[in-house]
């Protein structure tokens, strides 16, 4: 069996347009992939898609995390399986605490009648939370609420640092960072690669790239992948924009 | 005619008649038949009304003892000086802009002009209309019978001798200045039925101020008027109601309906000062996505007056919005009463609305009553409401004297602010000076 | 999410109270309601003739009330006031050991977990089933300070002195129509009396269980708390499934005197075929403190608002209200804080929940009146609606008369969006785990004003209601 994320042939239309038209991917395990395109290519409907989210329809194609069909499963299967979304615009959750979500989401990953340990659980999140230059009142404020967006990517990190994804998805963290917290966050990420997890990278930009240094890098651009490099070639779209690969795609 | 009220104590469900005959002049000129016919149904219907009684949800806290309305009758024609006095006081008191400018006097009209109104636009008095508009008038006059509480009070207005402007702007029409209307009572156990009915088909505009004042002091009088406010697909309409009728013995009740369509925006606004006795009902109905309706009050109540103003913000389509505003300051053995209702209907989703009363208690026996009313039945829905009474506080006024003002002057200043914060939500330079002036007028009339 | 799934997700599952045993009663004053059943309850309880004279008065008032359908529920006229039985039990003396109690009752209580929590943290028990109560102990040592704890016949009859002078003093009989049927017909309940400077450490509690159906249960509970002394009550109830509706009207009156503290708790968990008519409201003396708080989950319609009548400077009133409103359910709670001297301070603090097509309304009344000075209100009431066909309802009412006083109320109405349950599945919950910890997140500040053990008990009942079978 492939021990990968394999994206195969995937069509997902919103509201009636299809935005992913036979996109191919895989990111084999302990490897990190980038992708990269313009506004509009379809980057973040490819996260929301895989995730399950209900605005994105799959029409055709499938996703296969160790060669098994995310698609046939649930939201929460899909995150119990072992994938993970950092999302662009995280929720915000008005009276539920940081510390008892978390709690739930472990709690939801052990089997029925076992209970988590809470003394441990709240040594590791501390000690994560220090790596990631987060105060301990973050524990007792509700999930993402009034947090600057800094704060909030911050968050999503430590939720993944927390649950420990075998593949994760990071939809345009950079977005919204300055470059202190970017260092911060990209910092969170290099601490979890390893030879059992992958990640791909959603960016913009390439600057995210100079601190989470991808394995390869796709240029996605009208719903399929039209390109792809390796870590140099972050820097060469950077230079030269998409304009030079987007126009034999055209 | 007369007019006879049983004490509402001794009247539970029985039809007791307010009246034993319409309160129709016999001299006024023709109307068509299917008016006749609209009145003589709303004459039964007003007969089988039951006058308000205290367990009546919707008169909650009314001192019902003010619905006695014995030997009243239609109010007569008033003699030539009176009425130029009159016109020349309405004349003193309008803004230097105005698109048009109607006096009514005890229902007659006895001023109009009309320096700015563009050609498109309709502005005539009612019983011009009839004849000149009949079919607009069918489709929209008096069409409504919700209402929240005031229902025998419509009926009895439907059936009678009305004095009114019909206003009504077709596709595209906008009217820069303000249309301004005046309404007169006067003579004792005197009645008034004005009527506005404004109509904005699409992307048309106008803003209409009227107002109600005693030809003296001291007489019983009472005025039932109806405003009935339709916007259109981005239609844009703004009514405020200034009441400043007689301090002593005047009655004024207030029915108002407004019903906005697609992308529509109506405003309105009232200003209590006057009258013993007071009775607003605002209807606002959301009927089509993005409608939008707005509805604020700033009252001045002292003595024994007693405002009474009930509201619905009704929401009945998705994307609607709505805003209520409304600010109470009270002295000395005053009273008023605010309940408010939003409403949204099923599938009415993605509603926003807000609700917002406050009262500034200025003496020791002044009673203010908050009934805000949340009905919530669609998803989506972002709602809230607040009320809220208080005194001024020691510390503002300290602050405003150790700047030099006296503390009366300083009270004077936050009561004021405390009021206008509501008229500044309304639209018109000339219209805000206006009511400011008027409030600060009743101000210096207080201690 | 599909609302079909949503609703499945929410579907009620309250089998801890949902058992009944055969029904086995020595005493039966059969269907309707007739001068006859007072007389049948009064002998069977050996009744002072003013206590049958105030029986039979109560019922006048009764039948000459008409229902308040023109402001409540018209669900009020389902309710056959001639297919009800008023009374039910199987003899008289509750025992102070739950050896003595009898088999069923006893098995019923222990399922409920009653005796294990009387071990663990309770100061006195009275436990009633039906119309009377089978069990009433409390801890030696507070009997020897003083404290007198009784079912509503025992309180009557053996301290008239204590308990007479207050009897429908605070709730008279025709406040309302329930309270006059409570009047004519009550049974069981607690009587209380904490004599001054006595502080009660541990709470005391009731529980009351119907067992039986077509019945009504209207039991009586009077705490009268001396100057300075201090007590924290207790009430739980449950009924089973029954096809046929069942009547539950309580009276409950409280008296808090100089400087005295009374906090009353209700876990109300009645099965869903139970109306829950209850009249319950306090008067606070100088500087005493009554505090309401009261957590609504069962039952078809509730209709209870609670209230404190501040009668001596400085008293204190609260009502911390919690009412989840699943389809088939309506909650219609609130609170009334009467403020009748200076200096007096209310505070209301009220969360609703409505699910499926549920209904859950807020009605409260503030009223300040004339002559007094430096009172004070502040109310906050939210609403969270889970489905599309959610309902809330919110009408309060402030009066305020004179100008040395401030009130103030603030409601709002929000959702659980869907954005918010698909960020939390994408952590891995499932839809009932996701709404259940959002719902304990909107109550979870309520949910702390309960002592530890209760708070952990609604938090399970919560989460049951949310979570239903879906695992």
């Amino acid at each position: 069996m492939n021990q990968s994320l394999k994206i195969e042939n995937l069509h997902v239309s919103v509201e009636g347009h299809e935005i992913l038209r036979g996109m191919n991917l895989e990111v084999p395990k302990g490897q990190v992939h980038a992708i990269m395109g313009p506004n509009g290519s379809g980057k973040s409907t490819l996260a929301k898609a895989i995730a399950g989210h209900h605005d994105y329809e799959v029409t055709e194609g499938a996703v296969y995390l160790d060669g098994v069909n995310l698609l046939e499963m649930s939201v929460d299967e899909r995150s119990r399986a072992g994938f993970f979304l950092a999302f662009q615009y995280p929720r915000e959750i008005p009276g539920v605490s940081n510390a008892n979500f978390l709690r739930a989401a472990r709690q939801a990953r052990l089997p029925k009648g076992q209970e988590i340990d809470a003394v441990a659980f709240y040594r590791e999140m501390y000690a994560k939370m220090d790596g990631l230059g987060m105060d301990r009142k973050f524990t007792g404020r509700s999930v993402n609420e009034g947090f600057s967006g800094g704060e909030k990517k911050r968050n999503e990190i430590l939720q993944m640092m927390m649950l420990e994804p075998q593949y994760a998805i990071l939809d345009e963290t950079d977005s919204g960072l300055d470059i202190d917290a970017l260092k911060i966050v990209a910092h969170g990420v290099n601490s979890m690669r390893s030879a059992d997890r992958s990640f791909l990278v959603i960016t913009h930009y390439q600057r995210l790239l100079d601190y989470i240094v991808p394995d390869v890098v796709h240029v996605l651009f009208n719903g399929r992948i039209i390109h792809t490099g390796g870590k140099e070639l972050a820097l060469e779209l950077e230079e030269k924009g998409y304009d030079w690969i987007t126009k034999d795609a055209a | 005619m007369s007019l006879v009220v049983t004490s509402p104590e001794e009247t539970t469900d029985r039809v007791i008649p307010w009246c034993h005959s319409a309160p129709i002049s016999p001299t006024e000129g023709t109307v068509p038949d299917w008016y006749q016919e609209l009145r003589k149904a709303a004459w039964t219907r007003f007969a089988n009304i039951p006058v308000p009684v205290r367990t009546n949800e919707k008169w909650r806290f009314s001192d019902l003892q003010h619905l006695r309305f014995d030997d009243y009758t239609l109010a007569s024609k008033l003699p030539s000086d009176l009425t130029s006095e009159l016109i020349n006081r309405a004349i003193s008191e309008r803004p230097e802009h105005f698109s048009a400018h109607f006096v009514f006097a005890n229902g007659q009209l006895i001023h109009a002009e009309t320096p700015a109104l563009p050609e498109s636009a309709v502005c005539v008095p009612l019983s011009d209309a009839f004849h000149s508009h009949p079919e607009q008038l069918r489709e929209h006059f008096l069409k409504h019978e919700d209402f929240v509480g005031g229902d025998k009070f419509a009926a009895l207005h439907a059936s009678a001798t009305l004095s009114g402007t019909f206003i009504y702007l077709p596709k595209a029409t906008v009217i820069e200045h303000a249309i301004l209307i005046h309404h007169f009572v006067g003579g004792a156990n005197s009645m008034i039925f004005p009527h506005t009915l404004i109509v904005a088909d699409q992307n048309s505009k106008v803003s209409v101020t009227e107002a109600f004042e005693s030809v003296a002091e001291n007489e019983e009088t009472l005025v039932v008027g109806i405003a009935d406010l339709h916007a259109d697909h981005g239609g844009k309409i703004q009514y405020v109601a200034l009441q400043d009728l007689s301090e002593s013995g005047a009655k004024h009740v207030q029915l108002q309906h407004a019903r906005a369509g697609r992308d529509a925006a109506i405003k309105i606004g009232y200003v209590n000062l006057g009258a013993e006795w007071v009775r607003n009902e605002s209807i606002n109905r959301m009927v089509e996505e993005g409608a939008d309706c707005q509805v604020f009050s700033a009252n001045l109540a002292n003595r024994d007056q007693e405002f009474d103003q009930r509201t619905l913000q009704s929401h009945e389509a998705q994307h609607t919005t709505s805003d209520l505003y409304f600010k109470n300051a009270l002295y000395d053995r005053s009273r008023t009463i605010f309940s408010g209702l939003i409403q949204v209907h099923p599938n009415a989703h993605y509603t926003d609305s807000y609700q917002s009363c406050r009262n500034l208690m200025g003496s020791e026996e002044a009673e203010s009553n908050s009934l805000p009313g949340l009905e919530i039945d669609a998803d989506q829905v972002k709602c809230s409401h607040g009320a809220t009474s208080g005194t001024i506080s020691e510390d503002e006024i300290f602050y405003l004297q150790s700047r030099g003002l006296p503390a009366e002057e300083a009270r004077r200043m936050i009561t004021l602010g405390f009021l206008n914060e509501s008229i500044q939500r309304l639209e018109g330079d000339d219209l805000k000076t206006t009511l400011v002036e008027r409030i600060e007028r009743k101000f210096h009339s207080l201690s | 999410m599909s609302e079909s799934a949503t609703l499945e997700a929410l579907a009620i599952e309250r089998d801890t109270g949902n058992f009944s045993y055969p029904e086995d009663y020595e005493h039966n004053a059969g269907v309707g309601l007739t001068e006859d059943t007072l007389k049948y309850i009064s002998d069977i309880k050996g009744e002072a003739e003013w206590i049958r004279e105030f029986r039979r008065r109560a019922l006048k008032v009764f039948n000459s009330k008409p229902m308040p359908t023109h402001w409540a529920s018209k669900d009020l006229e389902n309710i056959v006031f001639d297919e009800i039985r008023y009374y039910l039990s199987k003899g008289q003396a509750p025992k102070q050991n739950w050896e003595d109690v009898p088999d069923d009752v006893k098995k019923t209580f222990e399922r409920l977990g009653v005796p294990e929590k009387e071990r663990k943290f309770l100061a006195g028990v009275e436990a009633q089933f039906d119309s009377e109560s089978a069990y009433s102990n409390v801890k030696e040592a507070l009997s020897k300070e003083g404290v007198i704890f009784v079912n509503s016949t025992a309180g009557l009859r053996d301290y008239p002195d204590v308990f007479r002078p207050y009897f429908g003093k605070v709730i008279p009989t025709g406040d309302n129509k329930f309270s006059a049927l409570n009047s004519a017909v009550f049974s069981g309940g607690s009587f209380i009396y904490v004599p001054p400077g006595v502080k009660v450490k541990h709470p005391l509690q009731a529980y009351f269980r119907i067992n039986a159906e077509n019945f009504g249960q209207f039991e009586r509970t009077l705490i009268i708390v001396d100057e300075g002394a201090e007590v924290t009550y207790m009430e739980g109830c449950t009924a089973p499934k029954f096809e046929t509706a069942t009547l539950h009207s309580a009276v409950v009156e409280l008296v808090a005197m100089k400087d005295a503290r009374i906090q009353y708790i209700t876990v109300q968990n009645w099965s869903n075929n139970v109306f829950n008519l209850v009249t319950k409201r306090g008067i606070a003396h100088e500087n005493a403190e009554i505090r309401w708080i009261d957590c609504n989950i069962g039952s078809r319609l509730t209709m209870k608002y609670p209230g404190v009548v501040m009668k001596g400077r400085k008293a204190r009133g609260e009502v911390i209200s919690i009412a989840l409103a699943n389809t088939g359910q309506h909650q219609d709670t609130g609170a009334k804080m009467i403020h009748a001297a200076d200096e007096t301070t209310s505070n209301i603090v009220a969360k609703s929940i409505s699910v499926g097509t549920g209904i859950s309304t807020y009605r409260g009344l503030v009223h300040i009146p004339k002559n007094l000075k430096g009172c004070r209100n502040n109310t906050e009431c939210d609403a969270l609606l889970i489905n599309t066909n959610s309902v809330n309802n919110t009408y309060p009412a402030i009066t305020v008369r004179g100008n040395r006083h401030a009130t103030q109320h603030e409601a709002s109405v929000s959702q659980v969006s869907e954005d918010q349950i698909f960020y939390m599945k994408q952590r891995g919950l499932n839809e009932g785990e996701a709404m259940s910890l959002s719902v304990n997140g909107f109550v979870n500040d309520l949910v702390r004003e309960f002592p530890m053990e209760y708070s952990v008990e609604l938090k399970r009942l919560i989460d049951m209601e949310m979570e239903g079978s879906v695992g």
